[in-house]
């Protein structure tokens, strides 16, 4: 199950953030984004040497944390987008299919014309519209 | 196969380079030892990976042991394959023969012998003893040698070299080396061939039941343990992680139930970089591993071969995730929970590791009931900030301690029932001890009591039995330290977190290292270190808030702020209650933002030691109009609205509020700031303040900033806004808005005042001026006009000024009823009366956007007598006898800062200009009467006083016929009168000569003001429209007594030319005997007129010629002229200046124009003369 989806704009400042837990655990899932940011970092600094294509944009799994698995994905703006998952066994597959739409919802709430570019999103169809893929990834992998 | 474990263990660690056999064919072992065992370890040497990719090892450790040693003979081949990877990886067959002969029949077939072993990797050094100098013995070494290489080199690979005993070339070792690791490299090969395809069959059989993880594990260390020896640390550090997957599938896997770790002494500790620490032996059971200790064995090998890759970053990595997966997997065990203390340094008091994670235990009766959890009250935050507890606090472990107990079997319960809550305890220690060393999560169901627990426990004697459970399980004695005390527990923690954070921070975590700060930070508050706490919050609450993490930084902003106000540092506090202030308001609740405020407000309110201007661009931003810039003229004040919006939660007072404008075009920062004058008091939201901007020098100005002062705080804010509050990420924040709010133009004329009149006005009576008086897109309120008359002008003050619209396309303004009608802005039209006082006049508000007409009555004064015009005497009139000076002065704009300056010039002149002509030489006159104003003059009456000398004749009283009147003279048209006179005949010449006639004018006129002259401004009611202009002429009389006579000849020449000479001729005749000799001499003077323009006298224009006394004697005189025009042009005339014109007739009198030709086309130019 994906707890928490969050977007960082290029300078690491969080753009849009969204848990899906029922527990109060925000700011951990707040703690745990931000900290993946790290890894995303050094990954985006010290690039592979067999690096495989230069327009990879998924980063993989970042790193397990306690509870948690936190996956990473950079788009060519460098615009991060992060994906906490308490599931055990993602497939990289999975991961790759989920935030290849995350990136599409994205990009059309960006394309937003009232939408300050930089700014946090707010728009309320870009929420309904992630809440719709984080429930079918779910699904997808239970099926 | 488990026994083999010990076996391996042993062999593992008695075994750490590879072996090189020596098979010492020819006893030559000892010569050679010394210079082979110089090349190990191998310098250099290319093996293959697991991925059969070649990779370069450095100083591969090695060792040479002849194949008679004990430790390569007394194997079982069995063991062999085994433990394959401690056999030679190379054998060195080390041969000398100095006789052809004796290669073939001994060396060769034992050779053959020794070779045909498939299963070894060789290659042949032979020896050669031959001295150099001993050429005999070194040839046929050669010749042996090549026999050698003959029989055992084959195409694909050279297994021989050869190496003289007696100084060996360099190439012999590069020959050597390389064929040894070649070797090396074929047998590591075909071993890791060997282990992988036994490890696919073992793995194939995991899921059936003879699988067995303990042979599996054997294998696959052997493997790594193989890549380690040959220093491929990366391959072995793939086999463990690969081992570390295989083995979590197998011990998750359901079936036999086993146990979680060792019960001896010491077992509770971790080692989790010391792969030695617990032999494998001890820790496997029933073909399996321990996990606890087992786990860290994994782990310990992998962080081995990290360091050893000089990846001590990843061992973090690794480790910190190993400690988190590890301590969950710890605390399912319900084993030890101590892996949860990381990440709730704050809560220490209320972490786990005395609490409920030991829960299941029944406890003794405690000699004293610990009060650490029971006093650990949650600390008091500043600012009445109430945050939901973080999931694992005692209530939380409390209820879940107890969930856990109502699943757990009830074996022990009962006991726990009795001794927890019966006073009198049944049982001693020991009884019990053996109870609670059964740590596993499902033992056997022992029902020895069927009494229900359903009580839950209480928090406290949760924790009585977690600390029991922990002092009876921990041996370490510094880790018992650790937890003997709080204190002891804390330093252990600021240590280990110190640690983690600096290292984080050295790998460029910084995020990671920052959430330790935090924690540090919260200890150092504990310890009341405050000032080292404030730094480490400050560290933390740097990155949040240049990343805009508000969520995070609303977590530790506070402490800092807290910790900030207990050191006094004022400047930080505010920075901090303004940051407060300005994140998200949904992160706060209002009471708590509201308490933010008031601490603001306290601390500006108090007498600070420091007061340092606070920047409150987050808190209070501004921004101009949406509307178009206001603009201003040069030297104009204005007010310029400015909308602030306070993002305070309550309404905040102001003692002062100011802004600064900056100029778009300079870098010149050095504007004044402007104060406000209202609105002492900021609403939340938005504001709208007013300020009255001074003058300010031309240029557009954008807004710079605002300051201002709460209490005795000044603050400041560059926080622009566009229409909204800014949002609080401040590197995202708006730049300095390129529109300007300002704009002050260049100086222009913002006024204009023309003259309304365009013709004369008349002299010496009331007339109205007036003054067209324009604004140029700026309005004349208030404006007061200065009109100050000049010399020879007065201004009637007794008189309304009077004030009206100006239709520029009317030219009757005002006039008729007509006009009015006719005229689109009839409704906007207006008349004001104002009167005037010291000469200056109040521009009233209607008239401030409007041209306005602005007439006013003036008085030119001429006390000379007009003259009247006489062919005798033409008038020379200039123009600027007329001309009086009017200076305006037009003040006005807000402050009556905008002067307007100009002297207009108007003409004055008289109703008339006379000149006389006499008609008839039978004495009477007519008087030319040109009316010299654009206006009709209706003249009423008309009187001669005749100068003496002079008298009119009959009975007329110097009228003419009365019926002539009213005589209407139209604008500057001519009327003539007639006046019969006559001369008396009787007076003095120099009388006559003197006097002057008086010609009296009464007259009407009917004049537009707004052309010209006009009937003038009545001053008092009765005063008649009837004008009087009295003009003063001259009567001369006729000449009667002509003495000379001046006759003009005609030209000799038909026509003149223009440049051809021409002689002008005059007679001059004297017709009778002068009667003064003295005015009549015999010599006359005389004078040519030509306009210079026309003609060129070409000789003397003037002189003295003799003209004797006598009647009718005559000259000529010629005067040699050029014609420099062609046309018809006066000739010149020749004048006499000293004989009176009424002695001089004209007879013939010349002609009146002449015509003069234009040159004739000249071609001489071309010839020569």
């Amino acid at each position: 199950m994906i707890v928490c989806v969050a977007v960082v704009g290029h300078q690491n400042n969080p753009l849009y953030l969204q848990s899906f837990t029922e527990a109060d655990d925000a700011l951990k899932l707040h703690h745990v984004v931000h900290c993946s940011l790290d890894v995303i970092d050094e990954r985006v600094n010290n690039p592979k040497r067999n690096a495989p294509a230069l327009n990879e944009t998924f980063l993989g799994l970042l790193y397990p944390t306690e509870n948690y698995k936190v996956y990473g994905y950079l788009t060519n703006t460098k615009v991060k987008f992060i994906m906490v998952t308490t599931d055990l066994d993602v497939k990289d597959a999975d991961a790759r299919n989920f935030f290849r739409k995350f990136h599409a919802a994205y990009v059309d709430a960006v394309s937003n014309p009232f939408h300050v570019p930089g700014k946090k999103i707010a728009s309320r169809s870009f929420g309904a519209r992630v809440s719709t893929i984080v429930k079918s990834f779910g699904s997808g992998t239970t099926a | 196969m488990a026994n083999y474990l010990a076996q391996f263990q042993t062999i593992k660690s008695s075994c750490d380079r590879i072996v090189i056999a020596v098979e010492d064919v020819s006893d030559l072992w000892l010569n050679v030892k010394e210079s082979f065992e110089q090349r190990l370890p191998v310098k250099k040497a290319c093996l293959n990976n697991k991925a059969r990719n070649p990779v370069f090892v450095d100083n591969l450790p090695a060792e040479f042991i002849q194949t008679t040693d004990s430790r390569l003979r007394s194997r079982f081949p069995q063991d062999q394959y085994l433990f394959w990877f401690r056999e030679p990886y190379a054998t060195v067959v080390l041969v000398s023969c100095e006789d052809l002969d004796e290669f073939k029949t001994i060396l060769k077939p034992r050779l053959k012998l020794i070779v045909q072993n498939d299963e070894r990797e060789w290659f042949i050094v032979f020896v050669s003893k031959a001295h150099p100098s001993n050429d005999q013995a070194s040839k046929m070494a050669k010749k042996v040698y090549a026999r050698l290489e003959s029989d055992f080199n084959t195409r694909r690979r050279e297994r021989c070299c050869k190496f003289d005993l007696h100084g060996p070339d360099a190439e012999f070792w590069d020959d050597f080396d390389s064929k040894m690791v070649d070797c090396i490299r074929n047998t590591l090969d075909r071993r890791v061939q060997f282990y992988e395809e036994e490890i696919r069959r073992l793995s194939e059989q995991r899921f059936t039941p003879i699988w067995n993880f303990c042979n599996f594990f054997i294998l696959k260390e052997s493997l790594a343990f193989m890549f380690e020896m040959t220093n491929l640390h990366e391959d072995s550090l793939r086999e463990y992680d690969e081992l570390e997957l295989c083995y979590s599938e197998s011990v998750n896997s359901p079936g036999k139930h086993r146990e979680f770790g060792g019960l001896d002494t010491g077992d509770d500790q971790a080692a989790l970089l010391n792969p030695g620490c617990k032999a494998l032996t001890q820790i496997v059971q029933d073909d399996v591993f321990r996990e606890f200790e087992f786990r860290q064995y994994i782990f310990a090998c992998q962080s081995k071969f990290l360091f050893k890759l000089h990846r001590p970053i990843e061992v973090a990595a690794r480790g910190y995730a190993f400690v988190v997966s590890f301590s969950k997997t710890l605390a399912l065990q319900e084993f030890l929970r101590l892996a949860y203390l990381i990440g709730y340094g704050v809560e220490i008091e209320k972490s786990p590791v005395n609490s409920a994670s030991l829960s299941m235990l029944p406890w003794p009766k405690p000699a004293t009931w610990p009060s650490m959890i029971l006093q650990a009250k949650s600390r008091e935050k500043i600012f009445n900030i109430h945050r939901k507890p973080l999931p694992l606090e005692p209530s939380l472990l409390l209820r879940e301690a107890n969930r856990r107990r109502a699943f757990l079997s009830v074996g022990n319960l009962s006991e726990l029932y009795d001794s927890g809550l019966d006073a009198n305890s049944k049982h001693s220690p020991n009884k019990s001890a053996s109870n609670y060393m059964t740590r596993t999560m499902s033992g056997p169901v022992t029902s020895e009591s069927s009494l229900p627990v359903d009580r839950p426990m209480r928090l406290s004697e949760i924790h009585v039995a977690a600390e029991h459970a922990l002092k009876q399980t921990v041996s370490d004695p510094n880790f018992m330290t650790s937890l003997s005390s709080l204190e002891e527990f804390e330093k252990r923690y600021m240590e280990l977190t110190k640690g983690a954070a600096d290292n984080y921070h050295r790998s460029w975590w910084k995020r990671h290292g920052v959430v330790l700060d935090g924690e540090i930070a919260a200890l150092f508050f504990k310890h009341g270190n405050y000032d080292l706490a404030a730094k480490s919050y400050e560290k933390v609450c740097a990155l949040y808030s240049a990343e805009g993490w508000e969520e995070l930084l609303a977590d530790v902003l506070p402490d800092l702020a807290e910790c900030q106000k207990i050191l006094n540092d004022e400047a930080g506090y505010l920075t901090s209650c303004v940051k407060l202030l300005s994140l998200e308001s949904a992160l706060f609740s209002s009471k708590e933002r509201q308490a933010f405020q008031s601490e603001v407000v306290r601390l500006a309110h108090s007498e600070m030691k420091h007061p340092v201007p606070l920047d409150v661009s987050s808190l209070i931003t501004f921004a101009g109009n949406l509307a178009p810039p206001l603009e201003l003229c040069d030297g104009d004040p204005g007010t310029l609205s400015v909308a602030v919006w306070s993002a305070f939660p309550d309404d905040i007072t102001l003692e002062s509020l100011s802004l600064k404008l900056s100029a778009s075009s300079s870098v010149d920062e050095g504007l004044k700031a402007i104060k406000s004058s209202d609105a002492r008091v900021l609403v939340p939201g938005r504001n709208i303040i007013t300020f009255n901007i001074p003058p300010q020098k031309p240029g557009s100005y954008l807004l710079g900033a605002l300051t201002g002062q709460i209490g005795k705080l000044s603050f400041r804010s560059h926080g622009f806004s566009q229409d909204g509050p800014v949002d609080t990420d401040e590197f995202m924040s708006f730049e300095n808005p390129t529109r300007p709010v300002l704009k002050v133009r260049k100086p222009r004329a913002l006024v204009d005042i023309t003259p309304a009149v365009s013709s004369a006005l008349l002299m010496n009576e009331l007339q109205w001026i007036g003054l067209i008086v324009k604004p140029i897109d700026y309005s004349l309120k208030d404006g007061i006009l200065h009109i100050d008359a000049g010399a020879g002008l007065t201004i009637e003050e007794s008189q309304m000024i009077e004030i009206e619209t100006y239709g520029g396309d009317l030219e009757h303004v005002g006039c008729t009823d007509a006009s009015r009608t006719s005229s689109s802005s009839t409704d906007t039209r207006q008349v004001e009366k104002v009167p005037i006082e010291d000469g200056k006049i109040k521009i009233p508000d209607w008239a401030s956007d409007v041209t306005t007409l602005v007439w006013f009555p003036v008085r030119a004064i001429d006390d000379t007598v007009a003259r009247g015009a006489s062919p005798a005497s033409p008038q020379k009139q200039s123009i600027v006898d007329g001309m009086r000076m009017i200076a305006l002065k037009l003040e006005f704009g807000v402050f009556h800062n905008q002067v307007f300056e100009r002297t207009i010039a108007v003409h004055f002149t008289n109703p008339f200009h006379v000149s006389t002509r006499v008609v008839d030489k039978c004495n009477d006159g007519t008087l030319l009467l040109q009316s010299q104003v654009k206006a009709t003059v209706h003249v009423k009456d008309v009187w001669l006083d005749l100068q003496s000398g002079f008298e009119h004749t009959g009975k007329g009283d110097g009228r003419p016929t009365s019926n002539l009147f009213p005589l209407v003279i139209a604008p500057s048209s001519r009327a003539g009168i007639l006046f019969v006179i006559r001369l008396s005949g009787i007076g003095d010449l120099d009388e006559l000569e003197k006097a002057d006639s008086m010609l009296n004018i009464k007259y009407g006129i009917s004049g537009d003001r707004t052309t010209g002259a006009h009937s003038p401004v009545p001053v008092k009611p009765d005063d008649s429209e009837d004008l009087l202009f009295k003009i003063a002429v001259k009567l001369k009389r006729p000449v009667l007594d002509p003495c000379l006579a001046v006759g003009f000849l005609p030209f000799s020449t038909d026509c003149l030319r223009v440049g051809q000479l021409v002689n002008m001729r005059w007679r001059v005749e004297r017709l009778k005997n002068p009667e003064d000799a003295s005015l009549f001499a015999d010599e006359i003077l005389y004078q040519v007129d030509a306009n210079p323009q026309n003609w060129m006298v070409a000789g003397r224009k003037c002189g003295h010629v003799s003209l004797s006394n006598t009647q009718g004697s005559r000259i000529e005189i010629t005067v040699t002229c050029v014609p420099l025009v062609s046309g018809y042009v006066h000739p010149p005339q020749l004048g006499l200046p000293d004989v009176g014109e009424a002695n001089i007739s004209c007879n013939p009198a010349g002609p009146h124009l002449v015509c003069v030709l234009p040159p004739t086309l000249s071609t001489s130019y071309c010839v020569p003369a």
